[in-house]
């Protein structure tokens, strides 16, 4: 049910009709903003079947033999003050990650999990910044409240999938990597 | 001759309405949860970080329990509702005021050290293993809050265990709705609860963090408040759910032993005194260092006309960020478990040296050395904790604050219980020459602060707050909002509010709420602060919970903060 209401904005949003984005494994998944979120990511992935290497602080040496290149959006200072980084630091390694992974042919795989509560200035800041370079977009509801990832996603014709709750967005994520 | 009867009933009707004693004023507060509300009552209050803790207070008041019985009742309801931020896992202080003896004393159910602790238990290869501290089984303190509370239960209450416990046990089974506040702690600590809980813990919802309107259930913890009722709440201590715990902690790397919880005991002592013009204020003795630090920083700030200055004007927000630096300095230096070290309370309390701060601090520019003693680099603690207050119909008063420290406490859940694990070792410092370094039974210094203030002899204003650090400059600031800026106890409350502190002598950053005006920031910035705007209600400043006892218009007014789910009702 989740997934019809999904597809039904994929296609409002880029018109791509019923085709979805294929990805492969393995897969990269690291965080964009340092939140605990990228845990929820890897918990997803690895519910879902997927081969993938969770790494928080991921440099883009580590694509190496990588296929997708998934990143968790969402900014916690606590999480940086953690890893030691400020956000001009997070944001160069995240950008280090997304050039890598363009020279390489990688796709980008952007999810934002933490909803409303995972929004806000910091957060946007990164949303903005890199969601341009997704190939496709999976956002839970309560963080696209006010239509900013659909937005930019039509601007830059990325297909968006939204998903009611955070467990629901492992279906969609098993559909969309081919499984070997 | 139906209707004979019916005019008859009418004024028999409206003469028992207007012979009713007031209604209970259980108030719905306004749509926007920030906007000041006071709750009112007649009789009696009681306030709490969760409607349903609340509830669970009021219901203990209503079947004849006193403050005590309603404190015990709420703190084990928060267990449920609020399980991030206190339960039986972790430990806090408690001031109560005897009405009819006209007596407060404290009880100090503060978390100890595992027997085998040393100074230097967080150090390996040359280095702080900062996760031992905070996520592993050496951070976890042996737990104090089951114990305070059957010690105030037995001594001051007068229900039975299994009469407060009942509510908490129906929470926990039937559920609760899960709130923001709730989802976004569950998850920004995700990452921790996956690493020591597991996926299929309690504090998960199928193995992720909880929605906004998901229903939160925990029937472990349901079942172990049933097993003390059954057992005997010393099964805690020393029976299975003991074992269980000396297992989940050793299992995680830990050093706790049996005999470490079967020897530990909550301590009454005085409470500490201090006075600010005509108010007294009674709080907790170290190794909580909240209530002293709040009694020095108004012995400081009695020497300044903060009234003319102006509620968070510049010299008002100045003067005091300074003198917190001070104050903060003062802890590193001098504060530790006062059963192990010799902690000035007299000189740190005296007006003297009180004197001697304010004088120091100039109107335009930064002090930038604040004699910090040794050589320890402060630790912030974080939002974490919880506070209640309580007021019954006889007077009798509970200010009560509680911890598992880090939201989540360590991560660490004894095995089907349904309660986490304090990381309350985190509060010693790593260093092994500080006053406040772990040692074998020492308890680690809290900012905690709980008080009453008393106006002359009859008691005021009771007040405490969550925030690690920020907990007593906090309540510093309610209580000068209240007896200075005139401002109703929840304007007190929700007012904008700031911090500072120095480490190492040196000043740290001012961290400001948003809402505190633009051009007061860009004057503190001219005057040489470093400023960092923090939310417009952060929770970073706590989550305060007043009663203030109006005796003019015969009025228990309640204040509950809306940085986290504050709450309370009056009858």
């Amino acid at each position: 049910m989740i997934l019809i209401s999904a597809l039904s904005l994929l296609f409002l949003s880029n018109g791509l009709g019923e085709s979805l984005p294929r990805f492969e494994q393995p897969i990269l998944i690291t965080s964009a903003g340092q939140s605990a979120d990228v845990q929820i990511g890897g918990v997803l992935v690895k519910r879902a079947g997927l081969m993938a290497t969770l790494s928080k602080h991921a440099t883009y040496q580590e694509l190496g033999d990588k296929k997708t290149l998934v990143l968790v959006i969402g900014v916690s200072m606590k999480g940086l003050g953690a890893a030691g980084l400020d956000l001009d630091q997070e944001k160069a390694r995240v950008k280090g990650l997304i050039e890598e992974a363009q020279k390489k042919g990688i796709p980008i795989l952007c999810l934002h999990l933490g909803g409303e509560a995972r929004r806000g200035e910091l957060s946007d800041l990164m949303i903005r910044a890199f969601l341009p370079y997704a190939d496709m977009v999976i956002v839970v509801k309560s963080g696209n409240m006010d239509g900013l990832f659909t937005k930019i996603c039509a601007e830059n014709n990325i297909p968006v999938l939204e998903a009611e709750k955070t467990i629901e967005v492992q279906k969609p994520l098993k559909d969309i990597f081919a499984q070997d | 001759m139906q209707i004979k009867r019916k005019f008859f009933i009418f004024p028999l009707l409206f003469l028992l309405i207007s012979c009713q004693p007031p209604p209970l004023t259980v108030q719905t507060p306004p749509a926007d949860r920030h906007r000041p509300h006071d709750y009112i009552g007649k009789k009696g209050m009681v306030v709490a970080a969760h409607p349903h803790a609340v509830a669970a207070g009021l219901n203990m008041l209503k079947k004849g329990g006193n403050a005590v019985d309603a404190a015990v009742a709420t703190a084990f309801a928060l267990n449920v509702a609020e399980p991030f931020a206190s339960g039986i896992g972790g430990g806090g202080f408690m001031v109560i005021y005897l009405a009819k003896e006209k007596k407060t004393t404290v009880i100090n159910f503060r978390e100890k050290a595992p027997g085998e602790a040393t100074a230097s238990m967080y150090w390996d290869k040359g280095k702080i293993q900062e996760n031992w501290r905070k996520s592993h089984g050496l951070a976890v303190g042996v737990p104090g809050s089951l114990a305070g509370c059957v010690y105030a239960l037995d001594k001051y209450g007068t229900m039975k265990l299994e009469n407060v416990l009942e509510s908490a046990i129906r929470l926990a089974e039937q559920g609760i709705p899960v709130s923001e506040t709730f989802s976004q702690i569950n998850k920004d600590e995700y990452e921790k609860i996956l690493q020591n809980a597991g996926e299929s813990s309690d504090y998960l919802h199928d193995g992720f963090p909880y929605e906004p309107g998901d229903i939160y259930r925990n029937p472990h913890l349901a079942k172990t408040f049933k097993r003390l009722i059954s057992q005997g709440w010393r099964d805690f201590y020393e029976g299975e759910i003991a074992g269980e715990i000396i297992k989940a902690v050793q299992r995680n790397g830990g050093i706790m032993r049996h005999e470490d919880l079967a020897q530990y005991s909550p301590v009454e002592q005085p409470p500490l005194k201090g006075t600010y013009k005509d108010y007294t204020l009674y709080t907790i003795q170290p190794p909580g260092s909240g209530g002293l630090h709040i009694i020095q920083l108004l012995n400081i700030i009695s020497h300044w006309p903060v009234r003319e200055w102006g509620f968070n004007s510049i010299e008002y927000v100045h003067h005091l960020s300074e003198a917190f630096r001070f104050v903060f300095a003062d802890k590193v230096r001098y504060l530790g478990d006062p059963d192990f070290t010799s902690v000035p309370v007299e000189h740190l309390l005296s007006k003297d040296y009180a004197r001697q701060i304010a004088a120091k601090i100039a109107p335009d520019s930064l002090q930038n050395s604040y004699p910090f003693g040794v050589f320890d680099q402060h630790t912030i603690e974080k939002e974490n904790t919880t506070h209640l207050g309580v007021m019954d119909n006889q007077g009798n008063i509970v200010s009560l604050t509680q911890s598992i420290n880090d939201f989540f406490g360590s991560g660490i859940v004894p095995e089907d219980d349904g309660f986490l694990l304090n990381n309350e070792m985190a509060d010693f410092s790593p260093q092994p020459d500080s006053v406040n370094s772990p040692g074998s039974k020492k308890r680690p210094v809290s900012s905690m602060g709980p008080l009453i203030l008393f106006k002359g002899e009859k008691p005021y204003l009771v007040l405490g707050s969550p925030g690690g650090t920020r907990i007593f400059t906090s309540l510093t600031q309610i209580i000068l909002n209240i007896v200075e800026f005139g401002m109703s106890l929840d304007e007190a409350i929700e007012a904008p509010r700031f911090f500072s502190y120095s480490s190492r002598g040196r000043a740290q950053n001012l961290y400001v709420e948003s809402r505190v005006p633009l051009h007061i920031r860009r004057s503190l910035e001219k005057i040489g602060h470093s400023l960092e705007v923090r939310g417009a209600y952060d929770k970073y400043f706590g989550g305060a919970q007043g009663i203030l006892i109006d005796q003019d218009r015969n009025l228990v007014i309640g204040g509950a903060d809306s940085r986290r789910d504050g709450s309370g009702a009056g009858y």
